[in-house]
Order: C-alpha cells, then sequence, then structure tokens
C-alpha cells in the first residue's frame, strides 16, 4: 500500500470537531429512553420555537438511582470548575437529596413563574432531606396492586388481610421480590412500613443503627408470605403473569399499568388499589445544578416542562404519570375522559392517605439487605 | 493428513524499511488503543475495584460478602452453563453430522436453511420470546395441552434452570453447528468412503472419523459459546424469578440498587476466573495433542 494511501486513510479516519454555531442547553435526565424522547421530541421543539437560538442537548443517563447515580458523579467531578456541562439535570429522589446536602444543586424555584404550582410534601422533602427550592416534581409515579375482577370479587385491601389470603389462596399472589424492578421493591417497602409500625422513621429518618434488629417479626411474616406466593422475573414479569391469568394480583407501576392498557397489551377488565395503610411511589425532580452554564435558559426550560399545558398533555396524556405540579393546576387542561382515567380506579383523596413515599436512603438499603439476607436465602 | 498443525518453519523475511513498519503500526494503533481504553483499562480497574474499601483500602470483604451472599448463584451460573454446553454438544454434533452424512437431499438442505435462524436473534429478544413460550399458560404448555398430549394441571412454568438451558442452547446451538459443519466438510471425503467401504454405519463414521479430526473446532465453539452466556443479562433477567439466577442478573442488581461497585466487582472477578480456569484447561488439552502429534 502506498504511503499516501496509509496516510489518507489515518486523516479520515480522525474525527472532526463541529464548530459550536449557537447555545446548546444540555439536559441530562436518568431514567429509561423514554425520558430522552420526552426532551427530544416533545419539551426540545416548544423550547426551541420560542428560543431559536438555543439548542437542547438531551443526555440520558440509565435508568433507576444508577443513572441518577451517573448524574451525581458527573456534577462531582467538576466541582472545582468554574461552570459544569450540565443545564439541567432531572434526577430521582435519594440522589437529589444528596446533591442538595452536598451544595451541588441550585436554589431556582421560588425565581420562576411555576414555581408556586407544586406544594405536594415530596416538592419539599426527598427521602427526609429538605429540598424546599431546589427541586421541581416532573411526575409523580405510584405504585399499586392490580388485581383481576374475574378472578377474584373481593379483593384484600390492606396488607394483612392479603398475608392471610395468600394462605387461602396459594400461587394467585405474584410479584417479583426485590430483583428485576422496583414494584417489588415498594411492594417490599409497603410491608415494612405495615407491620413495623416504623412508617414514618422509615420514610422521613433520623436513622437509627438499631433499627434493623426490631424487624425480625415482620421479616418472618415475609418469608412465610413468600411461601404462598408466586415469583415473577420483574415488572413487565408481573403484568405478563397476569394477562395469562397465572396469578391474580401483583404490584404494577401505575403509570406502566395505563400505558400497557392504553396500548391494548393489557386485559381492559384489570383494576388498581392502595393497600392499607399504604403504597410508596417516588417523584422525578427538575434540578439546576449550582454552576451550570445557563442557568437563566435552564429556569426557562423548567418554568416550560412545569407549565400546566406541558404537564397535562405530556405527563399525564403522553405518559399516564400523575403531574408533578398540583392536580388542581392541571384539571383545567385535562379532558373529563384523560381525568376520570387516571384517577378513576384510585382517587384523588386514596392517593393522599395512601400515597407514601420511598424509604430514607439509610433505610432503603437497609432493608434491601435485610431481605436479602433473612427472605430470599 | 492431519488436521493438528505439524511445526511449520518460516522463513525470516527481510527486515522492512523503517518508514513501512512505522507506518504499519500507526495504522494499528487505533484498534490497540481501543483495546486497551476499552477492554484492558476497565477489566484491570474492575479487578482493582473488587478488592478497595470505599475509603481505598485494600479488603477482602467483597469478597467474602459476594461468596456468602450470592455463592448459590456461582453455583447455578456454572450448573446453567454446563448443562447448556452438553446440551448444545449434543445437538450441534447431531446437525454438524447430519450436513455432512445426510442422504436425503431435501432434508440436508431444509435442515442446513432452517438451523441458521436463531444466529439473527438477539439474546434480549430470544428472552422475550421465552418468557411468554415457556410460561405457565404459555404458547408451549398450550400447543401441548391443545393437542392432547398434556392435562392441563401438569402444566408447569420452565420459567426457571429449564427455561435458561433451553434459551441459550436455542441460541448458540447454530454458532456451534456452523462451526463444526464446517470443519467436518473441510474433512476429506475419501475417509468418510474408506470407512463406509469397510463396512462403517454412519454414526461410526461420525463418532470414529469426523468428530475426532473436527474435535478442536467443536472445543472452540463450546468456549466461546461459554463466554457468551456468562455475559449475558437479558436472559437471566427476564425468565428468572428472584434467587438462585445467574451472576450477571446480581451484578446488576448490587449495583442498581447499593451502587456497590465493589461486590458487582466481586462477582465479576468470579466470571473472569470461571472462563479463565476454562481457556486454561483448554490449552492444556490444545498443547497436548500438539505435543502428541
Amino acid at each position: 500500500m502506498k504511503p499516501l494511501t496509509l496516510t489518507l486513510g489515518l486523516i479520515t479516519a480522525t474525527l472532526a470537531a463541529p464548530a459550536m454555531a449557537n447555545t446548546t442547553l444540555n439536559v441530562f435526565t436518568a431514567g429509561d429512553d423514554n425520558m430522552v424522547e420526552y426532551i427530544n421530541e416533545f419539551l426540545a421543539p416548544r423550547f426551541e420555537a420560542t428560543h431559536p437560538d438555543v439548542t437542547v442537548r438531551a443526555m440520558g443517563t440509565g435508568p433507576g438511582d444508577a443513572g441518577s447515580q451517573a448524574i451525581y458523579e458527573t456534577l462531582s467531578a467538576q466541582r472545582d470548575q468554574a461552570t459544569w456541562g450540565v443545564d439541567v439535570a432531572v434526577v430521582h429522589q435519594r440522589m437529589a437529596g444528596q446533591m442538595v446536602q452536598e451544595g451541588l444543586l441550585a436554589n431556582y424555584v421560588d425565581d420562576i413563574s411555576t414555581g408556586a404550582l407544586a406544594n405536594s410534601e415530596s416538592a419539599r422533602n426527598a427521602l427526609g432531606v429538605d429540598v424546599d427550592g431546589y427541586v421541581m416534581p416532573m411526575f409523580q409515579s405510584q405504585i399499586a396492586i392490580a388485581y383481576n375482577p374475574d378472578l377474584l370479587e373481593q379483593p384484600p385491601e390492606s396488607y394483612a388481610a392479603l398475608a392471610n389470603w395468600v394462605e387461602e389462596h396459594p400461587g394467585e399472589f405474584g410479584y417479583n421480590g426485590i430483583t428485576g424492578g422496583m414494584a417489588g421493591v415498594g411492594f417490599v417497602f409497603g410491608w415494612m412500613y405495615a407491620f413495623t409500625d416504623m412508617a414514618d422513621a422509615l420514610q422521613n429518618g433520623p436513622w437509627e443503627e438499631d433499627a434493623p434488629a426490631r424487624w425480625e417479626s415482620a421479616l418472618d411474616q415475609l418469608s412465610t408470605f413468600n411461601q404462598h406466593v408466586t415469583m415473577t422475573p420483574g415488572n413487565a414479569g408481573t403484568l405478563d403473569a397476569m394477562n395469562r391469568g397465572e396469578i391474580a394480583m401483583g404490584p404494577v407501576w401505575m403509570d406502566m399499568y395505563y400505558t400497557w392498557k392504553a396500548d391494548g397489551r393489557l386485559n381492559p377488565n384489570f383494576r388498581l388499589l392502595l393497600l392499607e395503610p399504604g403504597m410508596p411511589g417516588q417523584p422525578m425532580y427538575y434540578t439546576i445544578p449550582e454552576r451550570a452554564a445557563e442557568p437563566d435558559l435552564a429556569a426557562e426550560f423548567i418554568a416550560l416542562a412545569t407549565s400546566p399545558e406541558v404537564q397535562a398533555e405530556g405527563i399525564v396524556g403522553q405518559f399516564n404519570w400523575f403531574p408533578g405540579i398540583d392536580a388542581e393546576h392541571v384539571r383545567g387542561e385535562l379532558s373529563d375522559a384523560q381525568w376520570e382515567q387516571l384517577y378513576a380506579d384510585v382517587s384523588p383523596e386514596t392517593l393522599a392517605a395512601r400515597g407514601f413515599s420511598m424509604p430514607q436512603a439509610d433505610y432503603f438499603r437497609a432493608i434491601l439487605e435485610a431481605y436479602e439476607s433473612h427472605v430470599s436465602r | 493428513m492431519t488436521t493438528s498443525s505439524s511445526i511449520a518453519v518460516s522463513a525470516i523475511a527481510p527486515r522492512k524499511p523503517f518508514s513501512q513498519s512505522a507506518l504499519g503500526t500507526l495504522l494499528v494503533l487505533p484498534a490497540l488503543t481501543a483495546i486497551a481504553l476499552l477492554y484492558a483499562l476497565p477489566l484491570a480497574r474492575s479487578l482493582i475495584t473488587a478488592f478497595r474499601d470505599s475509603d481505598g483500602t485494600w479488603t477482602s470483604e467483597h469478597i467474602a460478602r459476594a461468596f456468602s451472599l450470592y455463592g448459590r448463584d456461582v453455583l447455578f451460573s456454572i450448573g446453567v452453563v454446563s448443562a447448556s454446553l452438553t446440551l448444545i454438544t449434543l445437538v450441534s454434533i447431531a446437525i454438524a453430522g447430519y450436513l455432512v452424512l445426510g442422504t436425503t437431499p431435501w432434508a440436508v438442505r431444509m435442515l442446513r436453511w432452517l438451523y441458521r435462524w436463531p444466529l439473527f436473534i438477539p439474546f434480549v429478544v430470544s428472552g422475550q420470546l421465552a418468557r411468554s413460550f415457556l410460561s405457565t399458560n404459555g404458547m408451549m404448555n398450550g400447543v401441548l395441552v391443545e393437542s392432547g398430549l398434556m392435562a392441563a394441571d401438569s402444566a408447569q412454568s420452565f420459567l426457571d434452570w429449564r427455561g435458561l438451558v433451553l434459551t441459550f442452547a436455542w441460541k448458540q446451538i447454530p454458532f456451534v453447528t456452523l462451526l463444526l459443519a464446517g470443519a467436518m466438510a473441510a474433512i476429506d471425503r475419501s475417509h468418510i468412503e474408506a470407512a463406509r467401504n469397510l463396512g462403517a454405519g454412519r454414526l461410526r463414521c461420525l463418532f470414529n472419523i469426523l468428530l475426532p479430526q473436527a474435535a478442536p473446532t467443536l472445543w472452540v465453539g463450546l468456549i466461546l459459546s461459554l463466554v457468551a452466556m456468562l455475559s449475558v443479562l437479558s436472559v437471566p433477567l427476564m425468565l428468572i424469578a428472584g434467587n438462585p439466577t445467574m451472576m450477571t442478573s446480581m451484578m446488576a442488581h448490587r449495583i442498581t440498587y447499593y451502587g456497590d461497585y465493589g461486590i458487582a466487582n466481586a462477582l465479576g472477578l468470579f466470571s473472569y476466573a470461571l472462563t479463565a480456569m476454562t481457556a486454561w484447561v483448554y490449552l492444556r488439552l490444545t498443547l497436548r495433542r500438539e505435543a502428541a502429534a
């Protein structure tokens, strides 16, 4: 091969850096691909229409807390620099709390037009950490029990009733344990809230070293419970098993449930209920890093994303999530049918009474570890 | 003729001028850098992280905890992979043997066309297929019950180690068969004809003539399948509920829910160890064969 051809080959193999023409707004989001799609296909066009010289660049960091952890690590690594490469960060509660404690986030909510629209507990408190002013909820998701009315007329309404019910109906309740999906994890958290009398402490802290020692009886009851239920591979596994008629009840994410129903992938007869005393849910938050390069643009982006119109059309309409801002502000933008569909099985009052939050970070980990050592072995 | 390599004497090539060898090195440099940065470096980091505490001190706690929490899963992984490899070996030999020794042309043609299909299906799709096919009320049981071959109450869910073995085998058999059939087809036809002339049945030909000569290729195929099966996350995640399950599932679980890279990397260490041991056994067998040849 001639040296010239080789050299040309090398040059074409090197990457050419494109020149930056206009301003870029870097939006980093944890969560599944649907989050990135939402930013690219729904929010970005609307924002760029009103800001012609801005390009919105969405970056997905992966699902679950691991994705939020990736964003935290990105910010933490740039801690000493003057400006950071992240303008808007969409993260889960656990990481949001940690980032506020470490001073990585800007206090921006009072400065945006939609700041007063979110007044729920989760807008001020993230698993025991005070995050007031640092976060705007993007949506609220909730774990509930889906059941098949054709297979059981009167489902148990509380955890205690459920524990008795499975002994008479072995194999008809299915969940995925703590592996493969948060629906099962949420169910286990609800179990702990119900059977340890520590519901408040578990959700808000403070962390007590000796608390796990007091969970013996709740965990033993859970072990017994597990012997009468079907274990499913994950969130989707539970829904699939219900579809095939293998189980009659199981914990599900409400938004996943509604989305599957809307797509025609779920039996339309299924119903939802929230077990007493309550089941957890979690929001995701819009945040602005302390040293974002474009904090004003970021604030405007979040104001757009948390406006009632966008919350109604995007969050509720497209994803079947509960809105992040207070429901009453979104009510006007939703049709009666949409509102009915969202709150048909679980009314806003039930949601307010039985919609708990996830446990505080240390308890989150401790419960999972206790489950792994006591229950699943 | 023998397929085991005889010692080849290579002539010493003349020294290339400096500019040519430098350009050659430059050409390979991107690929080498990619391997170094994307494979060697993460591997080294993974091995080191398995022994590092959160404060940076060396510790064996991760290994110990990984063993105590997930020892059962490690044994399960070994068991599932061994069972899969056995099934793969049996079926691949059968298919490859028939492709070479079969006497019905249309059957050979159809088999040759049919057996390759799973090659083009990714693991995650196979997992999704298996998830509904193998369940209690899934297609497999449905067909068996509807056709009267099985009573409805004896339908059981195959979403356990059996489903894993079947899915892995279904996915890897075409790959190993491809390699094996190629190796068998490369063997001089006169060997088979000589054996047949002397009265050997086709089965005898397969096991006494073809297989010994194609064995090295079979081993390579099996080792590659072993690595593939140990690295798959999607299939165990989709098929297996709870524990025991494959190591990859527990690695992902550890990272997602605890952010615990220490134990995840310790589990990774077990994976590397398993693969390394198998590779070592293979190399010893090969070297012994080379020495004996």
